[in-house]
C-alpha cells in the first residue's frame, strides 16, 4: 500500500511485503497483494509473534529454524523466501547466520542400531567429538562403536536431546516409537466432521511422529487429540490441567469417538482409575510425598502408545522430567501459544517435539470457526477515599484494593443490565468480590469450594439457559465448555497473566448458534497497577489482532 | 646535456645522471624520502639513495620476485651479468616464466636505484648487497653460505694447499690463487659432478641436509670418515672451531644453479569465492550503507547530551564501549569500528573541558543536514584515508597497556595503503565476484614479503589490516556480500570495468614510454599510478562525489508516513523523513530496527512528548497527518489519558513546592509512605512544600506514579528539551602517513630541475674569464670584470656560474641567469634554488660563463 501510493521508477525496487529487521524479526504487511504467499513461505520457520491489523511480526529463532528443518525445509528455501519477499536488501550476515543455524540441525541423529540399540551418529565427525567432550554428555553415552557412532543409554534419550539442544547441536530423533498396547478407537463423525485445519493438524502430527499443535482457544483442540487417538489406535494417556477439564475431555471423547465410559479412566485426586484411555491431572502427577512422586507409576502402569499433553504451555517442570523418560512413545502437545512465562520453550521442543501445526486466531475466526469478539476495556475511577486507601496500602495489597473497587460493581451491574437476556459470565479473582457481585446480580457463584457436582449442575443450567448470569472464579479459567456464553465481564485477574486473558477470552469465542457477536469486557481501575496489569494482559490479544476499545465507566453508567 | 653514450657509468651517481626526467621522476615517486629535503645534486641523491634506512625502506616495498632477484644478486659476483642472474633465478634447466618475468624485476630494481650498470655489469647498491648477502649473523633467505673466497680468507696457506691437492688440482703459489682455483673447480658443473661421484653415501647425505640451508653444521674435533672426506676436499670449510659451512659454490652446484628453492615470478591470483549478480551486490551494499548511516546517527544521538568520559590516558573505557555495543546492538569490535569511524570523520571529539567527555562536533550538525549519499561519502572518504585501526582495540601495545577505542596507539601508517590495495584487488575481479579472503592475503604477502613478518601465518600486521579492510568495507557498504559494489569501485577512482591482472600486463605497454639512456632495459612506469598509493585529496574528492552519485538512487527514499496499530505500535516501513523521525523518537520508544522501524507508544513516551512542550491536540494532529490508517482508538485514548494527568501536579523551584487544585490528591501524596523521603509539608489546601530539590521531588512523585510538571518562578510550565552537547570546533585527526607523501607532478618537476641545476653547477665544464681555473674551484674575477660579465649576460640572457659568499661567510657556487644589474645588486634567476633572487655584487667572488655544450 506504500509502493502503489507513489508510482515511480523506484517502485520495482521497493515492492516486497516483507521487511527484515536487524533483530531477526520479520514484518509482514498484511494488505500487500503478495502477503498471503509470503506468509505461507515464512510460516514454516518464523514464529508469529504479533498479528495486529496492518503489520504482522514474525520472529526467526534457532528453535523456529530447527522446527523448519524437522519439517523438511532446508536453508536454501528459507533464504529464498526472505530474499524473494523482502522489500529491502537482506543483510548478508543474517542470511549466513540462518544458513549456519539450520545447518546445525541433523548433524547428529538418534537412530536404532540393529545390534547396539539406541545410537547417536553423525555426518560430521568434529561435531560428535565436540559434544562428546562436554561434561554433560559424557554420562549419557556408552561405548564408541566407530568414529561416527556412539551408543546412548536408552533411558537417556530425552536427557541427551535436551542437553544437545542446549549445546546448540539439536539431534534429529529417528529412533522411532513403540507401538504400545493396541486398542480400537474410531471417530464417530455423525452430524459433524473434523474441520479442515483439524484434519491437517492430525495429519502433520502423525507424519512427524511427535510434536506440538498450536490452535487458539475454542478452535477444537480436543478434537485434534481425538483424531490423533483414532490414528494411533492404541492405549492413550491424556494429561490435563485440572479435574473439570478431565471430565470435559471424557465427555467429549465419549461423544465423538467409539470409546465408551468404561474404557476411559480418570486419575485425579479423588479417583485413581487406570483404563485403556486414562486422563490424569498435572496436579496429581506432581504431588510430592516425602520427596518422591508417588503417582509416577502411572506412566509405567500400561504400555501407552500415545501421550497427549493438554495446555503444553502450562506443563509443570516435573512433568518435563518424567517426559524425558518417555521418548520412545508418541507425544502430542496441544496449546494455544508456545509462549511460556518461564521461558522453557526449548524443553518443549526437545522433549515433546517440534511444532507440527499452527494457525493464527484471526485466520480461524475468518473461516467462521470461532466467534468474532468485541473487546472493551472499561476504566473506572476510584473514589477519593479509595484513592487514599490505595496510596497507603502495602505493596502486596495494592492490587487487591484497586481491583475490588466498589465502582467496578456498579459498572458490572450496568453491563449486565445492558446485555440482559444474553448468557453472561462474570469472571474474577477475589472470592469476596465475587460473592458480593453474586449477591447484587442475584446470580450463583462458582468458586474453588463449590463441589464438582454442584459445578456440573450450574453449568448445565447455564447451558440450558435456565441461568443467564454466572459468576465464576479462576477455577473456570480452563477447558470448561460454555457454548452459549456471549458476554464475559472480567473484574479482576491473576495480576498480569497474558495466558489467563487469552483463556478467558476463549470462553466467549465458541461459535454462536445465531452467529452474533461475542463481547469481552475488562473492568479496570484507572491510574493504578490494575491498569498496568491490564495493559500487560491485553498485549497478547492485541498482538493476535483483538483490538481493545477503551471506554470510561461514566459512559456505561450513564446509559445504565 | 647529453651524456657520454660511449662510456658505461662508473657509479650510481653517474647512472642516475644518465637517466631522463621521466625515469628520475619514477624513482622519486616510489622513494619519496629521497627528496625530503630536495638534494642539491645527483651525487647527493645517489648518496642518499644508498643510505641504510632508505635502502631498507625501498627493499621493504619490493614484491617477492623483485626481492628474490635482489637476493640472488647479493649472492652473485659483483658485478654480475644478466645471464648469471638469470642462471641463479631460473637454474641450469631454465624456466620460461622466470625468464619472462626477470626483465621486469630487474627494471624495478633499476628504477628504484637499487641496481645500476648495464646488463653485462649489473651492480646491486652496496648497502643493499650488505643487507641481503649471507653472513653468520643474518642468514640469507636463500639459505646460501659464504663463498669459497670468503670462507678461506682466514685459513693457513698450508691447509689450503692441502685442500687443493686433495681436490685433485695442481698446487699454486699463494692462497688467493688457490682459492680461485677451488672456486673454478666448484663452479665447473662437469668436473664437480665427477668429484662428487666419488663421495661416500653418508657424505652425500650430509650435503643434501645442508644444501637448502642453513648451511652451517657442527663437527667434533675428530670427525667421522665421511665428514673428513668432505673437509679434505673443501666441500665443507671450517668457520669456527667445531663449525663448518657449505661453501656457496658447492651449494649452487647441488641446487643446479638455483639461488632459491622456490621462485615466485608471478603474483598469486585473487580467486573469487562466490559470484553474485551485480545488482544484488549493489543493493546489498546500499542497504548496508544506509544501516551504517543509521548506526552512526544512533551512536551520536546516544551521546548527544554528553557522551562517555575520556580516560586519563585518552580513549573510551571498556565499560563505555560495552554499553555502546549494547545500545547499538552490535558486538564490541563493531562498536569500536563505528566509534572510530565517527572520530576519523570528525563527527565526535573530546570536548576539552575539565571533566573531559566525548561529544559531537559542530561538523556533525553539518553532516546531519547532508543528503544520505553524501553523508555516506563523507564517512567512506574518512575511512579510506584513516590510519587509525579499530581492529587493534582490546589488544596491548609494546608497553602492555590495553589499547582503547579512540585512545592513543591505534595509528598504523600502512592502513590506508593496505585498504587501497585490497579494494584494488577486489576491483580486479569481475563485477559481483566476492574474493576468497585467503587468496587476497596471499597476494598481499607476495607484494610485500618483507613487511609480512610471518610469511606463512596470517598474523602479520598487513594481513590483519587486510582482513579488517574486508570486514569494514562490508560494514560500511563499500562491498555487498563480499563483492565490490559499483559505488565502492567509484570511491577510490577505479575504472568502471577493469580487467584482471593489471600488474602483469603493464610490462608490455610500458615499452612506448621514455627510456633511460644507458639503461639497456627500458625504465618504464610499469606501475599504474594508483596501484599502491591512495589518491591525492583533490582526486579523492572527485571520486567520492562520483561514488555518492552512484549510491544515491540505490538508497531508500525517506517516507512521510507510518502505520499505527491497535497494539500501540507504529511501524515505519522504511526510513523516515528527519522531522518525522525526530518527533516519533520522542513520542514513542523504538522497539526494533532494520529496514523498517517499529515504535511502541507507552505512557512514559507520551509523557516525554508532553514534557517536550507538545499539547495533546498537537500529538493527535501529528499522528493523523502521518498515519496512513485511522488512529486506533486505544492510542488516541492513551494520549488523552496521559495528557489528562500530565501537568496535573506542578512543582516549583523556589525551594520546591507541590501544588494541585485537587486537595484529595495532595492528601494522597502526604499519606503515601513513599513520600516520606521527599519531606513534604502542606502549605495550603492545594499546595505542598518540599525540602528536597525540585529534581528529586519530580523523580519521587513520578516514582509514585504521578505525572507532575515542573513550574518556573512565574508559574509557567517548564519545558524540558533535550539540549545537544557540542565540542568547540574540532578538526578530524590527521592521518599519520608512513614517510613523506608521494610528490605530485609539479613538485617532482621542480625537484628534478633543482637537482639538475645543482648538478650542472657542480659538474658543468666551464670556460673561465681571466686566468684559468682549476676544476671545482670558485671563480675569481675582479669586480669590474664581474660587473661587465653580468651586464653582458643580461643582454644575451645566458646563465653564468658564480662564486658567492653569503651573509654567514659560507662560500658556494651557483648557476644564475641575471635579469638586471642595478644599484650594486644583481637580480637573477637562481637555477640552484629555482627562484628569482637578488645578490649583492660585492658578495660575488667571481663569475664565469658556462662552457658551450
Amino acid at each position: 500500500m506504500f509502493g502503489q501510493a507513489q508510482p515511480s521508477e523506484r517502485q520495482p525496487r521497493v515492492n516486497g511485503p516483507l521487511i527484515v529487521q536487524s533483530d531477526k524479526t520479520l514484518l509482514l504487511e498484511v494488505d500487500h497483494e503478495r502477503a498471503d504467499d509470503c506468509r505461507r513461505a515464512i510460516a514454516p520457520f518464523a514464529e508469529l509473534e504479533r498479528a495486529p491489523e496492518h503489520i504482522h511480526t514474525y520472529r526467526v529463532t534457532p528453535l523456529g529454524l530447527w522446527n523448519a528443518r524437522a519439517a523438511g525445509h532446508d536453508a536454501e528455501q528459507v533464504v529464498d523466501a526472505l530474499v524473494q519477499y523482502s522489500r529491502y536488501p537482506v543483510p548478508h550476515a543474517l542470511l549466513v547466520d540462518i544458513a549456519e543455524t539450520m545447518d546445525r540441525y541433523g548433524r547428529l541423529t538418534l537412530t536404532k542400531h540393529p545390534a547396539h540399540g539406541l545410537v547417536l551418529s553423525t555426518t560430521d565427525r568434529p561435531v560428535l567429538e565436540e559434544v562428546l567432550k562436554s561434561r554433560r554428555i559424557a554420562p549419557l553415552v556408552g561405548a564408541r562403536i566407530d568414529a561416527d557412532t556412539v551408543v546412548v543409554h536408552p533411558s537417556e534419550r530425552g536427557q541427551i536431546k535436551q542437553t544437545l539442544l542446549k549445546l546448540g547441536w539439536p539431534a534429529e530423533d529417528l529412533a522411532g516409537y513403540v507401538d504400545g498396547e493396541a486398542h480400537p478407537i474410531e471417530l464417530l463423525e455423525e452430524g459433524w466432521a473434523l474441520r479442515p485445519y483439524q484434519k491437517q493438524a492430525v495429519e502433520n502430527f502423525w507424519h512427524g511422529g511427535s510434536g506440538v499443535v498450536v490452535l487458539p482457544c475454542g478452535a477444537g483442540k480436543t478434537l485434534v487429540g481425538a483424531g490423533s487417538m483414532a490414528q494411533a489406535k492404541s492405549t492413550t494417556l491424556i494429561l490435563v490441567t485440572n479435574t473439570v477439564s478431565a471430565r470435559q475431555w471424557k465427555h467429549e471423547l465419549v461423544k465423538r469417538t467409539s470409546l465408551t465410559e468404561d474404557e476411559i479412566g480418570e486419575y485425579s485426586g479423588t479417583r485413581k482409575e487406570i483404563r485403556p484411555v486414562t486422563i490424569a491431572t498435572y496436579q496429581v502427577l506432581t504431588t510430592r510425598r516425602k520427596g518422591v512422586y508417588p503417582h509416577l507409576e502411572l506412566f509405567d502402569s500400561r504400555d501407552w502408545g500415545l501421550i497427549v499433553y493438554d495446555e503444553v504451555h502450562l506443563l509443570p517442570a516435573p512433568v518435563f522430567k518424567f517426559t524425558a523418560d518417555l521418548q520412545a512413545r508418541r507425544r502430542l502437545g496441544l496449546t494455544a501459544t508456545l509462549v511460556r512465562e518461564d521461558g522453557r520453550e526449548s524443553d518443549v521442543f526437545s522433549l515433546i517435539g517440534p511444532k507440527r501445526f499452527d494457525a493464527p486466531w484471526k485466520e480461524i475466526e475468518a473461516q467462521g470457526y470461532i466467534a468474532p469478539a468485541d473487546c472493551v476495556e472499561v476504566r473506572v475511577n476510584l473514589t477519593d477515599s479509595e484513592r487514599l486507601a490505595y496510596a497507603t496500602a502495602e505493596t502486596e495489597e495494592k492490587y487487591r484494593f484497586c481491583a475490588t473497587t466498589d465502582t467496578k460493581r456498579k459498572v458490572t451491574q450496568a453491563l449486565v443490565r445492558r446485555f440482559a437476556g444474553q448468557q453472561i459470565l462474570v469472571i474474577g479473582q477475589y472470592i469476596d468480590q465475587l460473592d458480593e457481585l453474586g449477591e447484587h446480580l442475584n446470580a450463583p457463584v462458582i468458586k474453588g469450594e463449590t463441589s464438582n457436582a454442584q459445578r456440573e449442575k450450574l453449568f448445565d443450567a447455564f447451558r440450558e439457559g435456565e441461568i443467564s448470569v454466572l459468576v465464576v472464579s479462576k477455577v473456570a479459567n480452563f477447558s470448561i465448555d460454555l457454548p452459549e456464553a456471549t458476554v464475559a465481564i472480567q473484574v479482576s485477574g491473576t495480576f498480569g497473566s497474558r495466558q489467563e486473558e487469552a483463556q478467558r477470552l476463549g470462553r466467549v469465542l465458541r461459535p454462536k448458534a445465531d452467529g452474533h457477536q461475542a463481547h469481552f469486557y475488562s473492568v479496570v481501575a484507572r491510574d493504578t497497577i490494575d491498569q498496568d496489569f491490564a495493559a500487560h494482559r491485553q498485549r497478547f490479544l492485541a498482538e493476535q489482532g483483538y483490538a481493545y476499545r477503551i471506554v470510561d465507566a461514566d459512559e456505561i453508567l450513564a446509559e445504565g | 646535456m647529453s651524456p657520454e653514450a660511449h662510456s658505461a657509468p662508473r657509479s650510481l651517481a653517474e647512472a642516475l645522471r644518465a637517466r631522463d626526467d621521466a625515469s628520475l621522476a619514477a624513482l622519486l615517486r616510489s622513494r619519496p624520502d629521497l627528496i625530503t629535503p630536495v638534494p642539491t645534486d645527483l651525487t647527493q641523491l645517489a648518496t642518499r639513495a644508498g643510505t641504510r634506512a632508505s635502502v631498507l625502506r625501498a627493499l621493504e616495498r619490493l614484491d617477492r620476485f623483485a626481492l628474490q632477484t635482489a637476493e640472488a644478486l647479493a649472492v652473485a659476483p659483483d658485478p654480475a651479468s644478466y645471464d648469471t642472474l638469470l642462471g641463479l633465478m631460473a637454474g641450469d634447466a631454465g624456466d620460461e616464466t622466470v625468464a619472462g618475468a626477470l626483465p621486469h624485476a630487474v627494471a624495478t630494481l633499476r628504477e628504484q636505484a637499487l641496481l645500476w650498470g648495464a646488463d653485462d655489469r649489473l651492480r646491486l647498491v652496496r648497502t643493499a648487497r650488505e643487507l641481503l648477502a649471507p653472513s653468520a649473523q643474518h642468514p640469507s633467505p636463500t639459505g646460501l653460505g659464504p663463498s669459497v673466497q670468503e670462507a678461506t680468507s682466514g685459513m693457513s696457506p698450508g691447509r689450503i694447499q692441502e685442500i687443493v691437492a686433495a681436490a685433485g688440482l695442481p698446487s699454486t703459489h699463494d692462497s688467493v690463487s688457490a682459492a680461485a682455483a677451488l672456486t673454478a673447480l666448484f663452479t665447473h658443473r662437469r668436473k664437480m659432478a665427477k668429484l662428487l661421484a666419488g663421495a661416500p653415501d653418508a657424505a652425500r647425505e650430509v650435503l643434501s641436509r645442508l644444501v637448502w640451508g642453513p648451511p652451517y653444521g657442527q663437527v667434533t674435533p675428530d670427525p667421522a670418515a665421511h665428514l673428513r672426506w668432505l673437509l679434505d676436499r673443501g666441500l665443507l670449510l671450517p668457520t669456527a672451531p667445531g663449525t663448518v659451512v657449505l661453501p656457496r659454490e658447492v651449494a649452487l652446484h647441488l641446487r643446479a644453479g638455483r639461488a632459491h628453492r622456490g621462485v615466485e615470478p608471478l603474483p598469486p591470483a585473487v580467486a573469487p569465492a562466490a559470484v553474485h549478480g551485480a545488482q544484488v551486490v549493489d543493493a546489498t551494499a546500499a542497504g548496508q550503507a544506509y544501516t551504517a548511516l543509521a548506526t552512526l546517527e544512533e551512536l551520536l544521538k546516544d551521546w548527544d547530551e554528553g557522551g562517555p568520559a575520556v580516560l586519563r590516558a585518552g580513549g573510551l573505557s571498556v565499560r563505555d564501549l560495552k554499553r555502546t555495543a549494547v545500545a547499538l546492538d552490535v558486538s564490541e569490535p563493531v562498536a569500536a569500528f563505528w566509534c572510530e569511524l565517527a572520530y576519523a570523520a570528525g563527527l565526535i571529539a573530546s570536548d576539552g573541558e575539565a571533566d573531559e567527555r566525548y561529544a559531537a562536533t559542530p561538523a556533525y550538525d553539518e553532516w546531519r543536514d547532508l543528503p544520505p549519499a553524501e553523508r555516506w561519502a563523507w564517512l567512506a572518504q574518512a575511512w579510506l584515508a584513516a590510519t587509525r585501526t579499530p581492529g587493534l582495540v582490546g589488544g596491548r601495545d609494546a608497553k602492555d597497556r590495553t589499547l582503547s577505542t579512540l585512545g592513543p596507539g591505534l595509528d598504523r601508517s600502512a592502513a590506508p595503503e593496505v585498504r587501497h590495495r585490497v579494494l584494488s584487488l577486489l576491483a580486479g575481479l569481475p563485477r559481483g565476484a566476492a574474493p576468497d579472503a585467503e587468496s587476497v592475503l596471499a597476494r598481499l604477502r607476495w607484494e610485500r614479503p618483507l613487511r609480512g613478518a610471518n610469511p606463512d601465518g596470517g598474523d602479520d600486521l598487513r594481513s590483519r589490516l587486510a582482513r579488517w579492510t574486508l570486514s569494514e568495507a562490508e560494514l560500511l557498504g563499500v562491498t555487498g556480500r563480499g563483492a565490490l559494489s559499483a559505488h565502492g569501485r567509484a570511491l577510490f577512482g577505479a575504472p568502471a570495468a577493469e580487467s584482471a591482472g593489471s600488474g602483469a600486463s603493464a610490462a608490455a605497454s610500458g615499452a612506448a614510454e621514455p627510456v633511460g639512456p644507458g639503461d639497456k632495459l627500458p625504465v618504464h612506469h610499469h606501475r599504474p599510478a594508483d596501484r599502491l598509493a591512495p589518491l591525492p585529496p583533490a582526486e579523492q574528492a572527485v571520486a567520492t562525489a562520483a561514488a555518492a552519485r552512484l549510491l544515491a538512487p540505490l538508497l531508500p527514499e525517506p517516507l512521510d508516513h507510518v502505520l499505527l496499530q491497535a497494539d500501540l505500535t507504529a511501524v515505519a516501513p522504511g526510513p523516515l523523513q528527519r522531522p518525522l523521525a525526530d518527533m516519533l523518537g520522542v513520542l514513542a520508544d523504538v522497539e526494533s530496527k532494520g529496514g523498517a522501524t517499529v515504535y511502541r507508544f507507552t505512557p512514559a513516551s507520551v509523557r516525554r512528548a508532553l514534557d517536550a512542550g507538545r499539547a495533546a491536540s498537537d500529538l493527535h494532529a501529528f499522528l493523523t497527518e502521518h498515519s496512513r490508517t485511522p488512529v486506533p482508538q486505544p492510542l488516541a485514548y492513551l494520549i488523552d489519558d496521559v495528557a489528562r494527568r500530565h501537568g496535573h501536579l506542578r512543582v516549583g523551584a523556589a525551594s520546591a513546592y507541590v501544588r494541585c487544585d485537587d486537595d484529595a490528591l495532595l492528601n494522597e501524596i502526604l499519606a503515601d509512605k513513599r513520600a516520606a523521603g521527599l519531606r513534604l509539608r502542606r502549605l495550603a489546601p492545594t499546595v505542598l512544600a518540599a525540602q528536597t530539590d525540585p529534581a528529586t521531588l519530580l523523580e519521587g512523585l513520578r516514582g509514585m506514579g504521578f505525572a507532575p510538571a515542573a513550574e518556573s518562578a512565574e508559574g509557567d510550565v517548564l519545558i524540558t528539551r533535550a539540549h545537544a552537547h557540542r565540542t568547540p570546533p574540532r578538526t578530524a585527526p590527521e592521518p599519520v602517513p608512513d614517510g613523506p607523501p608521494p610528490p605530485d607532478a609539479t613538485l617532482l618537476a621542480a625537484a628534478i630541475r633543482a637537482i639538475r641545476a645543482g648538478d650542472l653547477a657542480a659538474t658543468a665544464p666551464r670556460k673561465t674569464v681571466g686566468e684559468p681555473l682549476a676544476g671545482g674551484e670558485l671563480p675569481r674575477t675582479s669586480s669590474a670584470e664581474t660587473l661587465a660579465t653580468m651586464q653582458a649576460a643580461v643582454l644575451t640572457g645566458e646563465a653564468v656560474w658564480i662564486g658567492y659568499v653569503n651573509a654567514d661567510g659560507a662560500a658556494s657556487q651557483r648557476v644564475i641567469a641575471p635579469i638586471r644589474v642595478e644599484g650594486g645588486f644583481v637580480t637573477a634567476y637562481d637555477h640552484t634554488a629555482d627562484e628569482v633572487r637578488t645578490f649583492p655584487l660585492h658578495r660575488i667572488t667571481g663569475v664565469a660563463e658556462l662552457a658551450e655544450e
